[in-house]
């Protein structure tokens, strides 16, 4: 299982709510226990989760597989880490983070980071279907990243490119540009796979070639 | 029609898909948007593809492509050369190819063989497949050579493939056909090859008219700077070739011994052989009338008569048969030229030339009529004319004769008579004079047809032009002649840019009479192994070439 980097980067610190280092020791790294996230608000369009640990949530466009029997699959389009408290914002304080945690410890607990995500599909007996789910994710569900081989599956033609395009509250050219770079990662960097998915896309983006080639060469670079 | 076309219903097998019919009409021809994996460069005007239809086939030729852009954008703004990955993006999307196709033929799906490919009356639907032809379609279409018949010879290759384009020899010998094309590209060598296929097949007998000295014996081959020596008729058929020579001495100087020396006597000229000459010898219209009036009283000695008068004496003449003096002067001064000939005798010595030719074509051997160092167009017309008027003569009575009885041994051979810059005999007003264009007017009525060669179609008659029946046709750039060509051909927009983007060597358009849809062909290579695919004996080992030459004996001679 692949972990965000900033996970591995930083120190084990004892007062962050999740530990996924010692914690994946402790449990002997049992499937269930390598989710990145909770879910906390779902619906069948999309669904907020909060990550496991603080700083710790996916990266902007890529692909997470939410529960076991029926796994649906989404985009993360947002992430974003705020207080717990809906009435108290953090406080600047001028210090580094690393001084921070030594002299104030207390103050990253009152914090949290949270995503959301796009829903494009679910899973069917394994087999990717892009069509969103009859029911939506339910509520404390795990969020677990796509491995390379579901991406490939869900990715093989050019549907999901057309959900992204469909939605209008994300930045859809900037989430299209992250969602090709890690879709591209997953097929190895293939030029005909790059080439495909710009044929396709820009049959969906109509005559707008200015957008087409703006969204083609930032993924390409 | 193709009756040789073998299994092929059984294992269809389909060529590379290379794009989709997106709109046309039966009348404009059909376009086809290239997939976006296809290059361009590779679809050549007259390369060969076939449309898969719901319920039919249709064979059809590139005619034109064109590159198009759905959004002006794209053209204004184009992609950078390092934008390598938009590029191809684009392509086929934003960019795209279309080609123009022009259905030709086309084949009811799950037809019987026999069926064969009908004319095409109706379109595809949309979307409808498009395929590179594959070697079984193009021998469903033109046969394949080395049916039992011995119909089908091949000429060469579609472009861009390796199967045989056949013409059906039969049909070919049966009208009159033309090879066309610029100077140096090829319509000697397209002609030697027309010949050659006739003769091996056994299809018509010949008669060539070989101003350049070009199908007896060796010929060069154009070969850029160097040049080589290819076969003629007479190496590769031996005994079927039979080569006579007005200019024995020219042939002899050319290493070649004529199998016969053409002399002609003054008594064979006829007023009607000296009349399309009007313009070589600049004769004014009341000479041919003066010419007349000579025969009137000498018959057939008219011209010797005429000739044998001393320049001063020729008025008095005109004055005792009641012509115009001025005029008959004239006309005898410019005969005096044919004096000159060095194969005008006053005296046959060894029997009728004309009979002789017949004598050989009557045995089916091939006669090639070398003009050696008379290359002259005064000294090709006359004789040309004086012979071919007299085999026509002779042809017209066997027919009749052939008519009358009704019996397959009086059937006379076809007959092929092969003129080289024949605009001369064939321009709208020799066309009415000479005996060329009577023949090619009658046609196979009486079992004669021709070969015309000729780089300036445009000048020959519409009339005779509409009668070829195949024309093979190398380049062409004059617009004039490029519309002679196509006349009397249906469709021929298409045909029209395939005609003018030939290759100058080996390449030539072939439609009519012979083959089902005209066709751009990669003409065959004329080297050893056509050598041997004609039989030639020469790289045989000798036993085989014995046993050859006997077999060929004993089938023109008859046992004893």
């Amino acid at each position: 299982m692949t972990r965000v980097k900033t996970v591995k980067e930083r120190k084990p610190s004892p007062l962050s709510r999740f530990m996924p280092d010692e914690m994946a020791k402790r449990d002997g790294a049992g499937a269930e226990r390598t989710y990145v996230g909770e879910v906390v608000e779902s619906s069948t369009t999309e669904l907020i989760a909060e990550a496991r640990e603080l700083h710790g949530g996916p990266s902007f466009g890529q692909f997470i597989r939410i529960g076991a029997d029926l796994p649906v699959l989404g985009i993360i389009y947002n992430v974003f880490t705020h207080s717990i408290e809906p009435n108290r914002r953090p406080t600047a304080y001028g210090k580094t983070e690393e001084e921070l945690r030594l002299e104030q410890p207390q103050i990253f607990e009152l914090l949290r980071t949270e995503f959301q995500a796009l829903i494009i599909g679910y899973l069917d007996g394994g087999a990717p279907v892009q069509i969103l789910p009859p029911q939506p994710v339910r509520i404390h569900s795990f969020v677990h990243l796509c491995t390379d081989k579901e991406v490939r599956a869900f990715t093989g033609n050019d549907d999901y490119l057309r959900s992204i395009l469909n939605t209008y509250k994300v930045p859809t050219d900037e989430l299209l540009i992250a969602v090709l770079r890690h879709t591209l990662r997953a097929h190895e960097h293939s030029r005909d796979y790059l080439v495909r998915m710009g044929k396709e896309l820009s049959r969906l983006v109509g005559d707008d070639y200015d957008r087409l080639s703006s969204v083609i060469r930032r993924v390409a670079n | 029609m193709a009756k040789s076309k073998g299994n092929s219903a059984t294992a269809k097998t389909r060529g590379e898909a290379i794009g989709v019919i997106t709109k046309g009409s039966l009348v404009e021809g059909l376009e086809m948007k290239l997939d976006s994996a296809q290059n361009v460069e590779d679809m050549k005007a007259g390369k060969f593809v076939v449309i898969e239809g719901d319920k039919n086939d249709f064979f059809s030729m590139v005619t034109d492509m064109r590159l198009d852009a759905n959004n002006q954008e794209v053209l204004l703004h184009p992609p950078g050369r390092e934008d390598d990955i938009l590029r191809k993006v684009l392509a086929g999307t934003s960019t795209y190819n279309i080609v123009s196709l022009r259905p030709m033929l086309m084949m009811p799906k799950g037809a019987v063989v026999d069926d064969g490919p009908r004319p095409v009356k109706a379109i595809p639907s949309h979307f409808s497949e498009v395929q590179e032809a594959m070697e079984h379609d193009v021998a469903n279409i033109f046969g394949k050579e080395g049916d039992p018949e011995g119909r089908y010879f091949s000429i060469g290759n579609p472009l861009d493939m390796d199967t045989q384009v056949c013409l059906d020899m039969i049909r070919f010998a049966e009208r009159s056909n033309g090879i066309f094309g610029k100077t140096g590209t090829g319509k000697s060598f397209l002609t030697r090859l027309a010949l050659c296929g006739l003769i091996h097949y056994d299809k018509a007998v010949n008669l060539i008219f070989d101003m350049h000295n070009e199908y007896g014996f060796k010929a060069m081959k154009e070969n850029g700077s160097s040049s080589t020596f290819v076969k003629g008729l007479k190496q590769l058929f031996g005994e079927r070739v039979a080569i006579f020579s007005l200019d024995p001495q020219s042939t002899r100087a050319r290493g070649v011994q004529a199998d016969h020396e053409v002399y002609i006597s003054y008594d064979q000229i006829t007023v009607e052989d000296i009349a399309p000459l009007q313009d070589e010898l600049k004769l004014n219209p009341t000479a041919v009338e003066s010419a007349y009036l000579v025969y009137a009283i000498y018959k057939e000695r008219w011209l010797r008569t005429l000739l044998a008068l001393e320049g001063p004496d020729v008025e008095e003449f005109s004055r005792e048969i009641g012509a115009h003096a001025g005029s008959l002067v004239a006309l005898h001064r410019k005969l005096k030229r044919l004096e000159n000939f060095p194969f005008m005798v006053s005296k046959l010595t060894d029997g009728d030339v004309v009979d002789r030719i017949m004598e050989y074509l009557d045995k089916g051997i091939n006669v090639v009529l070398e003009f050696g160092q008379q290359t002259s167009m005064l000294c090709y017309l006359l004789v040309a004319n004086i012979i071919a008027r007299r085999i026509h003569e002779m042809y017209v009575k066997k027919s009749e004769r052939f008519y009358a009885t009704q019996r397959t041994e009086d059937q006379p051979r076809q007959l092929m008579i092969t003129i080289e810059e024949a605009h001369k005999f064939l321009n709208p007003t020799a066309a009415k004079q000479t005996i060329f264009g009577t023949i090619a007017r009658e046609m196979r009525k009486y079992y004669v047809s021709l070969l015309v060669v000729d780089q300036r179609p445009s000048s020959i008659d519409d009339e005779v032009l509409s009668q070829i029946g195949t024309r093979i046709t190398a380049l062409l750039n004059d617009e004039k002649d490029i519309q002679a060509v196509l006349t009397g051909v249906s469709g021929t927009d298409g045909l029209r840019s395939v005609l003018a983007s030939l290759d100058s060597k080996q390449q030539a358009l072939i439609l009519g009479h012979a083959v089902p849809m005209p066709v751009v062909v990669k003409t065959r290579d004329y080297d050893t192994q056509f050598y041997k695919d004609m039989g030639c004996l020469d790289d045989l080992p000798e036993p085989e070439r014995k046993a050859k030459i006997d077999k060929g004996t004993v089938a023109l001679y008859g046992d004893n």
